[in-house]
């Protein structure tokens, strides 16, 4: 019997196989039934490929931003609040691809691996709720102040991440949704979030990044001083400014946004270090809002010339920033260095306390620098605004005019933060081929952060 | 634990909702009942997986845990003075080390001799040896009797045949169990399994009717009074006339319920045909096991299964009838089966061989003459998952009966070219290899099955809905096909994964009994039983989940279906008896 025992062992091995087959389907089970539970076959979730069971999406405050009755859809009650969040909730049809809907419908349908799509029923309706850190006014509000033109406005708290203001345009009413094809050019990326999916070329507001550099890298750069002709010659080739500013400082400098004295501290510098500064404020990687990934800006330096380098430094050259990104890096500069992952979903998870601040937020540059660094844009957007503007907030911001070339107008860009214990907001507002950053973006913003700091 | 807050804020929510509710409406009676279902559900979803790990952890512990049989069949007394017990009814005596006995002397011949007790007498067989073997001086040419008393000598080893004493026979190595296992006894009581086992079948079935609530369905109440009872008069029949343990039933019970419960899903009009199938089987399961208690007659009983086999698959290709493309059913009017089913069992018991058989010859042509027509007729009948199935089973009966892994590999080969030529040239079986691993494709083609059970099975996390709550179970062939989606939906992956795992425990313990069994044909026998059913078993689950290409075929015990009941009863008696290891509380008899 010895002998058929060791025989019998080709059972086992069979036995094994089967084993092994059911571990290489726990597996995919555990990675992937999230994904399968949300196929339109699961007569669950879905009749005829339409919902039925949906939770309800909240704002902050507790407005209803998108429900599920009896099977349809339905939106917030006003039009210009359903159609600032629209990149948010999402619309009908799930054509945005970063919304609640898509991003998070495992929340929506109270799908978890234990429980399964289980749910003890109750009569206010199936599905679970989501609330977003969003408030809704607010967006609208932001979305009025675009009027019309392509672009995002965000704001967000950057000592807890929330994001306040989420609006991208060109949007349209979720409940009455147009033809879209009828006007290509209206409706351009309708369905893309801009402030998360958008990359545009950054110009002078990346100056915040080589200043940066230099304050960690230049000794005595408070005290040194640039001397603008309206030109800078590198080679046989020219970076020009609007104006010759003459003999200034760093902080005259980013006040004026002289581009000869950033193209020779981006010189000074060289492409390493401002390559690596570029990555600490988060270019070349994508945050993860709960989840959700952002597009990833762009600065690659390896190969870049002299004078290439110098555009670079001034934010042009083939530099990109995501709006999001660059919102995290205000308030990484108002938050003594560190950056605090942007958030969409109100509620923490029980055990995400754990994680968040461990792997959320990190520490880009010390609070030294940041301290430096906050002073400076402070003195630059005093010399320019005045105290009135944002009058006690201590408004901290940077304009920006990103030449896009093609005979198109630059883009607008307004980025900074509140240093204020009370509001503490960083923002950022794009407004594609919008003209003068600080004559175009900087309105809109400071409207939405006067509603904001209103509102709370 | 967050998953588990998650649980009691639901409930809490749900007690917010419902309180007011109940005083609005009081008096209705209805909306009380409605809010006991849910209430119930919620409860009772945690309460299954935790008494089926129980069950199952009760039920196989005790199988694996008893060591030696109790008894000796008789002796060898060697030259030395020393008192070899023979264990086995077939015991080879050689130099070799995996001989039941072995003496390691060089002149022995490595597979020297067999010494097999049949018909109340011990014959020895000479495998060929070198040195010869000589009962009472005089060499034997063929198998000879051995009277207790007579000396044998093989090559000059001298030895003497002694009777197994009635004192030790059956209390030899009763050490063995009281003082390594069972101290008390009582520590693995089948009859609390059981209990367990009536337990959980009695609160499934609340549940299956809560669920088709506020409908009634008489059926699925009396299905389940007539299943417990006559489980529990088998199991007490068993407990009171077997002494052997009663595990393996227990098993068996508790898959039956499983499939009853995924009958009452799917298709509660059939209910009554599963029950019978279920009551059928345990009765050919007891018969069979009576039946091959005996070796000789076993031998007649492998002719006339072999030949009612065969009558049975030319009968089917003649007048069978042909469902879902392939031809496995043959109509009597009255009732409709598929012989292929107990064409397994016939397999099972033409396959196996006695110990001295199959060291003296390594002739297997019976039996693979018996395959290939078995496997023939199942390639005209175009049932291709159980052509897979009995091919699987032969290499495992071949590989014992033989041991030479050369020509299996051979054989396989060859079987490999064959199938690659059958999916090259039947359109139906590529387009299930295309689908295979690209179901999402074809989510509404030829991957239909298998996305349906991705979806179910995702719906119903590690605890399920709750049986009776599932969408999988209204989709066609769902409780034959579909019946681990099914429970994973309805019950959740981890009762889903047991009832898996007891396939594979009956495998591993087929294996396990090899070792002190009787005889090889019970070995064999229990041996290619589990193949059988762990091949189906995993056919019909990594099938559904796309681990494998679908193969439309039964899970044994759980999916809808008479034949398959049946055979998967008779199948059963073959593991039992290899195991003939004493329960404890009968040890004293």
């Amino acid at each position: 019997m010895k002998l058929l025992l060791r025989r019998a062992a080709i059972l086992l091995f069979f036995s094994l196989l089967v084993l092994v087959g059911l571990v290489i389907f726990t597996w995919q089970y555990v990675n992937n039934s999230s994904t399968w539970v949300q196929h339109p076959a699961n007569r669950h979730l879905y009749a005829n490929g339409k919902p039925i069971n949906l939770g309800t999406i909240y704002d902050r405050a507790g407005r209803v931003l998108l429900q599920m009755i009896d099977g349809s859809m339905s939106f917030h009650g006003d039009k210009t609040v359903r159609t600032a969040v629209m990149h948010a909730t999402g619309d009908m049809h799930n054509n945005v691809e970063t919304s609640a809907q898509m991003a998070f419908p495992d929340r929506l349908s109270g799908w978890n691996i234990i429980n399964g799509i289980y749910r003890l029923k109750s009569r206010s309706g199936s599905g679970s709720n989501l609330t977003l850190t969003l408030d809704a006014e607010l967006c609208a509000a932001a979305y009025e102040e675009l009027s019309g033109r392509k672009g995002t406005v965000g704001i967000y708290n950057y000592q807890t991440g929330e994001i306040l203001c989420m609006v991208s345009a060109p949007s349209f009413d979720p409940e009455n949704p147009p033809d879209i094809d009828a006007d290509p050019e209206k409706y351009e990326g309708v369905y893309i979030n801009r402030l998360l999916s958008a990359v545009y070329t950054p110009g002078s507001v990346f100056k915040l990044v080589t200043a940066a550099a230099a304050i960690e890298n230049i000794e005595n750069i408070e005290e040194k001083r640039f001397y603008c002709d309206g030109k800078l010659q590198i080679g046989g080739d020219l970076v020009t400014c609007m104006s010759a500013h003459g003999e200034i400082s760093l902080s005259q400098a980013l006040a004026s946004s002289c581009n000869v004295a950033f193209g020779q501290l981006s010189l000074e510098l060289g492409p390493e270090k401002l390559q690596r500064y570029a990555e600490l404020a988060g270019f070349n990687s994508s945050l993860e809002v709960n989840g959700i990934k952002t597009a990833a800006g762009r600065v690659e330096l390896a190969d870049a010339k002299d004078v290439e380098l110098a555009w670079a430094g001034i934010g042009q050259y083939t530099n990109t920033a995501n709006p999001l990104n660059f919102m995290a890096y205000m308030g990484a500069i108002a938050n003594d260095g560190l950056l605090v992952n942007p958030r969409i979903l109100r509620e923490r998870r029980v055990l995400s306390f754990v994680n968040a601040s461990a792997g959320e937020n990190k520490q880009i540059f010390s609070p030294d620098t940041a301290k430096k660094l906050k002073a400076l844009i402070r003195e630059s957007t005093l010399s320019i605004y005045g105290e009135d503007t944002m009058r006690g907030l201590g408004l901290c911001a940077k304009s920006g005019t990103a030449e896009v070339g093609g005979g198109k107008r630059p883009h607008a860009w307004f980025a900074g933060f509140l240093d204020s214990e009370e509001f503490p907001f960083a923002f950022v507002v794009v407004i594609e081929n919008g003209g003068f950053g600080s004559r175009v973006a900087a309105p809109v913003a400071l409207k939405v952060l006067q509603a904001a700091v209103n509102s709370f | 634990m967050n998953i588990f807050l998650e649980n009691v804020k639901q409930f809490l929510e749900w007690s917010i909702t419902k309180v007011p509710d109940i005083f609005e409406r009081i008096g209705n009676f209805f909306s009380y009942f409605e809010i006991t279902i849910g209430l119930y559900t919620f409860v009772v979803r945690w309460v299954f997986p935790i008494l089926a790990i129980t069950i199952f952890l009760r039920c196989i512990l005790p199988l694996l845990q008893g060591r030696k049989r109790a008894s000796a069949w008789g002796y060898l007394m060697m030259m030395d003075g020393s008192r070899v017990p023979l264990k086995h009814w077939e015991n080879s005596i050689g130099r070799s080390k995996v001989s039941d006995i072995v003496i390691a002397l060089p002149f022995v011949s490595r597979n020297h001799a067999v010494l097999t007790f049949r018909d109340r007498a011990w014959y020895i067989t000479d495998l060929g040896s070198k040195g010869g073997v000589k009962v009472n001086g005089i060499k034997i040419e063929a198998p000879q009797i051995v009277n207790y008393g007579d000396t044998i000598s093989l090559a000059g080893v001298k030895m003497t045949l002694l009777p197994a004493d009635e004192e030790e026979s059956g209390l030899l190595q009763q050490d063995d169990y009281t003082a390594t296992l069972i101290p008390s006894g009582r520590l693995f009581n089948s009859s609390a399994a059981f209990a367990l086992i009536l337990l959980f079948q009695f609160l499934g079935v609340i549940q299956v009717m809560l669920a088709m609530f506020p409908e009634v369905n008489l059926a699925v109440t009396l299905t389940f009074i007539v299943f417990i009872f006559a489980e529990t008069l088998h199991f007490h029949i068993k407990h009171w006339l077997s002494r052997k343990y009663l595990e393996l039933e227990l098993l068996c019970y508790f898959l039956c319920g499983m499939s009853l419960f995924i009958v009452s899903s799917a298709a509660p009009d059939l209910l009554y045909i599963q029950l019978a199938a279920i009551l059928f089987g345990m009765l050919v399961y007891s018969v069979l096991e009576f039946m091959i208690s005996d070796l000789g007659r076993t031998r007649k009983l492998k002719y006339l299964l072999a030949s009612t086999a065969i009558i049975l698959l030319v009968l089917n290709l003649a007048i069978g009838e042909t469902r879902y493309g392939a031809k496995l059913w043959i109509n009597l009017g009255f009732i409709t089966f598929q012989p292929s089913e107990f064409v397994k069992i016939a397999f099972v018991i033409v396959g196996t061989a006695a110990l001295d058989k199959l060291l003296t010859t390594r002739n297997m042509t019976a039996f693979i003459a018996f395959s290939g027509i078995c496997i023939g007729a199942l390639v005209l009948m175009r049932d291709f998952g159980t052509v897979v199935v009995f091919f699987g089973t032969f290499i495992v009966i071949a590989f014992m009966r033989s041991g030479d892994l050369r020509t299996i590999a051979l054989i396989s080969s060859g079987a490999l070219i064959g199938a690659m030529a059958v999916i090259a040239f039947m359109p139906y079986i590529a387009s299930r290899f295309a689908t295979w691993r690209n179901i999402w494709k074809y989510a509404n083609t030829t991957g239909f099955q298998q996305t349906r059970t991705l979806i179910a099975a995702a719906s119903g996390g590690l605890l399920g809905v709750g049986s009776g709550n599932g969408f999988l179970a209204s989709i066609a062939a769902a409780d034959t096909d579909l019946v681990f989606g099914i429970l994973c939906e309805e019950w959740g992956l981890l009762i889903a994964f047991i009832v898996v795992l007891i396939i594979v425990f009956l495998a591993v313990y087929a294996v396990f009994l090899t070792k002190n069994c009787r005889s090889s044909f019970y070995a064999i026998a229990a041996c290619g039983a589990a193949s059988i059913f762990l091949i189906q078993t995993a056919l019909n689950v990594l099938g559904t989940v796309d681990i494998l290409p679908l193969t439309g075929i039964t899970m044994p015990f759980v999916s809808r279906g008479g034949s398959s009941m049946i055979a998967s009863w008779g199948l059963l008696a073959f593991i039992k008896s290899a195991d003939d290891r004493i329960r404890p509380d009968k040890a004293g008899d």
